[in-house]
């Protein structure tokens, strides 16, 4: 017969505690971000900077050292360079990166010596076929690039290189264990 | 129970009254699965006769993955073992590996492991809490788990640029370092969310109607427990205080002081579906309590040791346990010398968890089910890896 | 109605001349269009302020694209449902399963006929209009049942005896909170309990004495049970039985199941209004009938609408009950105590035939502190979690 009010009290007692906690959340604030549209800055720039979204490559910076796509576990860069016999410069053909298949791991910004393969705060990759998924950056045939001794002099180059640069900072350099 | 009324029928030569005992498919497209589960369900009407877990339906042999993607390649994979909390996956991999290679991590990427673990604790531990009372069917304490866990991710997002699949820790250490605040946030987290989990014990936990859909159902005594391999929270909400962060301690974990709550029965018997869902309660004020002393303990230093792109690990093999949120999750690595694993095995506590719910299951009711599942926290995925 | 009916046709009326049965059956067919569009009125905005209420509490938005806040969600969900393909699964009973949303609408619609809306404003104004309403409502579960029955699939069968099981249960408990009121108005029409009570709180059946105060509470209960509503919603129970009896229904047929469940909510607020909060009941501020009418009609809607806010309340914040723990519910705690609550009532009207103006002042004290206490832990909850404030009903 305790029992039996006990239960009736700690019904009563209980729900009406719930109900003051639900009631105190009619004056909080609701935590709804109201993407895409009614939001006052896009939402990409407010994403931190190590964001991993879709993948991008600075083909100026890039030096064709293929790093990125043996560190890829899946294969989706495929890179074709050859070394030019006259000039001995790398010659990038091809840089395809599948979007559809990148798992958005991270795994080949890492080694890449410039920062040029990067993930962008951009994570609107939506489209209506895979085919268009594929990223060709390479539209016609250009030399790798050089890195120099000392500081890039190149105007248009030297903030690209910045940028990438600073993107490698990010990562944690190793230390003698 | 009404097997009672049938007995009692014939005893008293009534007879007539017959019962048909359906199948029912319960799953893989259930909405309280969590995930793609099928139970069949013998039923005779609402209380189960039996429910027999049919797995496999996520399988996506992440094991032989490993044979062919190499060793740092495998660390995303890790994420996908059991998504909801992909840090400590990491960090068994990342252990595996270091085991075999013999590799010393730095104390502080030891810190930011423990610091990034604890996070995702409380994350799939909110989920979890939050998944059972929307299974009992009260839809308020789902969302704002959820909420807590966004700032979670947050910070998660902050650290390692993702929310879900964080491939945040590397063979030899963590990829990033702490950004810069990322402490004083971590720590205004942390003591903004401690009160919430007091606020959602009032809402849920304690709430009658709750106590009386999970006490006294589905109860597993400590010896059951053991012989079915039931871990983690599953495990200690039966009253066996063992958690591998205390008992064999890895990392750094033996630095920290705290607590492994334990089921009480308070509410019903020891080892009822309450006192587990309660002992993941419980354990994130410890979680916080690590993560706050972490925070205060970061010593300087590389978070990363020198490790060879190509890592190539001498011959042999290892087996090391991480404590993950569902409990003991073990990584068995075959090394033959090559940049490839020989063979991998993942051990993990939902799987084991699964086998002991057609024992659980007679006599219980449809409903009751629903809550075995919920607290069990079964994640389908880790289920079939 | 039929004075209303009579007047029309009188010489000189705008039906004059028109026979007497033609007559009542136009002015019945006006009532029904008339209630038929008030309710879907407001049974489709109750489920756009139920979807944001819920979602406040759950510190969401909730709808508020579709017109202004969103207010029109449930037109643009109608229209949805309206232009989808109405499903019958291959093996279903296709009568059976084709006219159950229509029997369900009826029992729920039949209720409105014994709401009283203000004074005179009531379609029927039956002399056993609780006991009609009581009866009529009932109806729902054959609705139901014959869903879950008819969809030939096991999870809508257990939707559906679950819903026959506790309708029929809870039935009782609803009734002899009724009888408690009934016992103090000495009549069943609605208009007659109305009329009992008067326009300031401390008038109402609610704190009139402790046995109708707790009668309320049962009667609120066994209306939510009744209703299908969190936390009683076993027949749907989405986590477990998918949608329960509703499973295999689509479109247009589904969306009258809904409208039921919100409509119903409607119900229960009014009949509650009516039974204990003094219904349309307002002090005599004026002269005007219209304007009278008017307010008693908005102090009506607003009492039975914040019933309804409670019961969307109640949803947002408590889990769902297991099928024996209703059981267990009804006949082990609601049913004795309703009993032992009438019997009491019954004490208390042969000591106080009039009421007692003590009791009564106490109970008002006591609802006060009630409120106040609760006010405190609501203060309590929010310093705690120290929160962003945001008062504003819209986001």
């Amino acid at each position: 017969m305790a029992s039996y009010f006990q239960n009736i009290r700690e019904t009563l007692g209980t729900i009406f505690e719930g109900l003051a906690i639900t009631a105190s959340h009619f004056v909080r604030k609701p935590f709804t971000l109201q993407y895409p549209d009614r939001i006052d800055i896009p939402i990409q720039d407010t994403l931190p900077f190590r964001y991993r979204g879709l993948l991008d490559v600075d083909l100026e910076i890039c030096t064709g050292c293929l790093a990125c796509e043996r560190a890829c576990p899946i294969d989706c860069i495929v890179i074709d360079a050859r070394k030019d016999t006259q000039t001995r410069e790398m010659i990038l053909e091809r840089f395809d990166i599948d979007l559809a298949k990148c798992m958005f791991c991270g795994l080949c910004s890492e080694p890449c010596p410039t920062g040029s393969i990067h993930h962008t705060p951009e994570f609107e990759g939506a489209d209506y076929s895979l085919e268009s998924l594929v990223r060709r950056f390479v539209k016609a045939p250009v030399a790798a690039y050089k890195p120099t001794k000392g500081p890039e002099t190149d105007p248009t180059i030297g903030p690209v290189l910045k940028r990438g640069l600073r993107y490698l900072d990010e990562f944690a350099s190793p230390g003698a264990s | 129970m009404t097997v009672a009324i049938d007995v009692a029928l014939e005893r008293e030569g009534v007879g007539g009254l017959e019962t048909e005992e359906m199948t029912l498919n319960m799953g893989p497209q259930h909405p309280s699965t969590h995930g793609v589960l099928r139970f069949v369900v013998k039923a005779d009407g609402e209380v189960m006769r039996r429910a027999i877990p049919d797995i496999g339906y996520l399988h996506r042999s992440i094991e032989k993955i490993s044979e062919k993607v190499g060793y740092h390649g495998f660390m995303p994979y890790t994420d996908r073992v059991d998504y909801v909390s992909a840090m400590q996956c990491n960090q068994g991999w990342a252990m595996a590996c270091e085991a075999l290679a013999g590799i010393t991590v730095p104390r502080r990427g030891e810190y930011c492991r423990v610091i990034a673990c604890e996070l995702g604790r409380i994350a799939s531990h909110l989920i979890s809490v939050g998944a059972t009372g929307m299974d009992i069917g009260a839809m308020t304490p789902f969302t704002h788990c959820i909420r807590e866990r966004e700032k979670i991710n947050d910070l998660l997002e902050e650290l390692c640029g993702a929310r879900l699949t964080f491939n945040y820790m590397r063979i030899g250490g963590c990829a990033w370092d702490l950004p810069p605040g990322f402490a004083a946030r971590a720590l205004d987290f942390i003591n903004r969310f401690e009160p919430l989990i007091d606020e959602l014990n009032e809402l849920l936990s304690f709430n009658k109607i709750f106590v009386e859909r999970m006490a006294n159902v589905a109860v597993i005594s400590a010896e059951k427990a053991i012989a079915y391999n039931l871990v983690g929270p599953n495990l200690r909400g039966s009253g066996v205080r063992y958690d591998v962060r205390r008992d064999v301690p890895y990392s750094v974990y033996s630095e920290f002081q705290f607590d492994v709550p334990i089921g009480t029965g308070e509410k019903g018997t020891l080892g009822d579906s309450w006192d587990r869902y309660m002992v993941r309660c419980r354990e994130m004020k410890e979680c916080c309590r690590i993560v706050r002393q972490a925070i205060e303990g970061l010593p300087a230093g590389p978070v990363i040791a020198k490790v060879p792109r190509t890592f190539k690990p001498p011959r042999g093999e290892v087996y090391v346990r991480v404590e993950g949120s569902r409990g003991d999750m073990g990584w068995y690595v075959v090394s033959d010398g090559s940049a490839f694993p020989y063979r991998t095995h993942i051990r993990t506590g939902s799987y084991t968890a699964m086998s002991i719910v057609e024992e659980l299951s007679p006599g219980l009711m449809i409903a009751d089910l629903v809550a075995v599942i919920a607290s069990f926290d079964i994640v389908a995925p880790e289920v079939d890896r | 109605m039929q004075q209303f009916a009579d007047g029309l046709m009188e010489p000189g009326g705008p039906l004059a001349g028109i026979s007497t049965p033609l007559g009542y059956v136009l002015v019945v067919a006006l009532f029904a269009f008339l209630i038929l569009n008030f309710i879907m009125l407001v049974a489709g905005v109750t489920s756009w302020v139920e979807r944001r209420v819920w979602a406040r509490i759950q510190s969401r938005i909730g709808p508020n694209r579709v017109g202004p806040q969103g207010v029109l969600q449930w037109l643009a969900d109608g229209i949805k449902n309206i232009m989808k393909e109405d499903i019958v699964p291959e093996q279903a009973d296709r009568f059976l399963f084709k006219a159950a949303p229509y029997l369900t609408m009826m029992g729920f619609f039949g209720a409105f006929a014994c709401i009283p809306f203000a004074d005179g404003v009531i379609a029927a104004d039956l002399n056993v209009g609780v006991l009609y309403i009581t009866a009529v409502t009932a109806l729902v579960v054959v609705g139901i049942l014959m869903a879950g029955w008819s969809s030939n699939n096991k999870w809508a069968l257990l939707g559906g005896i679950r819903s026959a099981a506790q309708i029929i249960s809870y039935e009782i408990p609803a009734g002899l909170a009724v009888i408690t009121v009934v016992l103090f108005t000495g009549t069943l029409s609605m208009q007659g309990i109305v009329e009992a009570q008067g326009a300031a709180p401390w008038k109402w059946f609610l704190f009139a004495n402790p046995f109708l105060f707790v009668a309320f509470f049962v009667f609120f209960t066994a209306a939510l049970a009744e209703g299908n509503r969190t936390p009683f919603d076993l027949p749907e129970a989405e986590s477990e039985l998918v949608a329960g009896a509703f499973t295999e229904y689509s479109g247009l047929r589904s969306l009258l199941f809904f409208l039921v469940e919100w409509g119903n909510l409607y119900v229960i607020g009014a009949v509650a209004t009516a039974l204990f909060l003094g219904g349309w009941r307002v002090p005599a501020v004026t002269d005007n009938p219209v304007l009278l009418g008017v307010l008693q009609f908005l102090v009506f809607f607003g009492k039975s609408y914040f019933l309804v806010f409670i019961a969307m309340w109640v949803r947002g914040t408590l889990p769902r009950v297991r099928v024996d723990q209703l059981m267990s519910l009804c006949w082990k705690y609601l049913v004795p105590i309703s009993f032992v609550n009438m019997l009491g009532a019954m004490v208390f009207f042969v000591l106080f035939p009039e009421g007692s103006p003590v009791v009564r002042f106490g109970m008002v004290a006591f609802g006060a502190a009630l409120l106040v206490y609760f006010l405190s832990r609501v203060v309590f909850h929010i310093r705690r979690a120290r929160p962003e404030f945001h008062l504003s009903p819209f986001a």
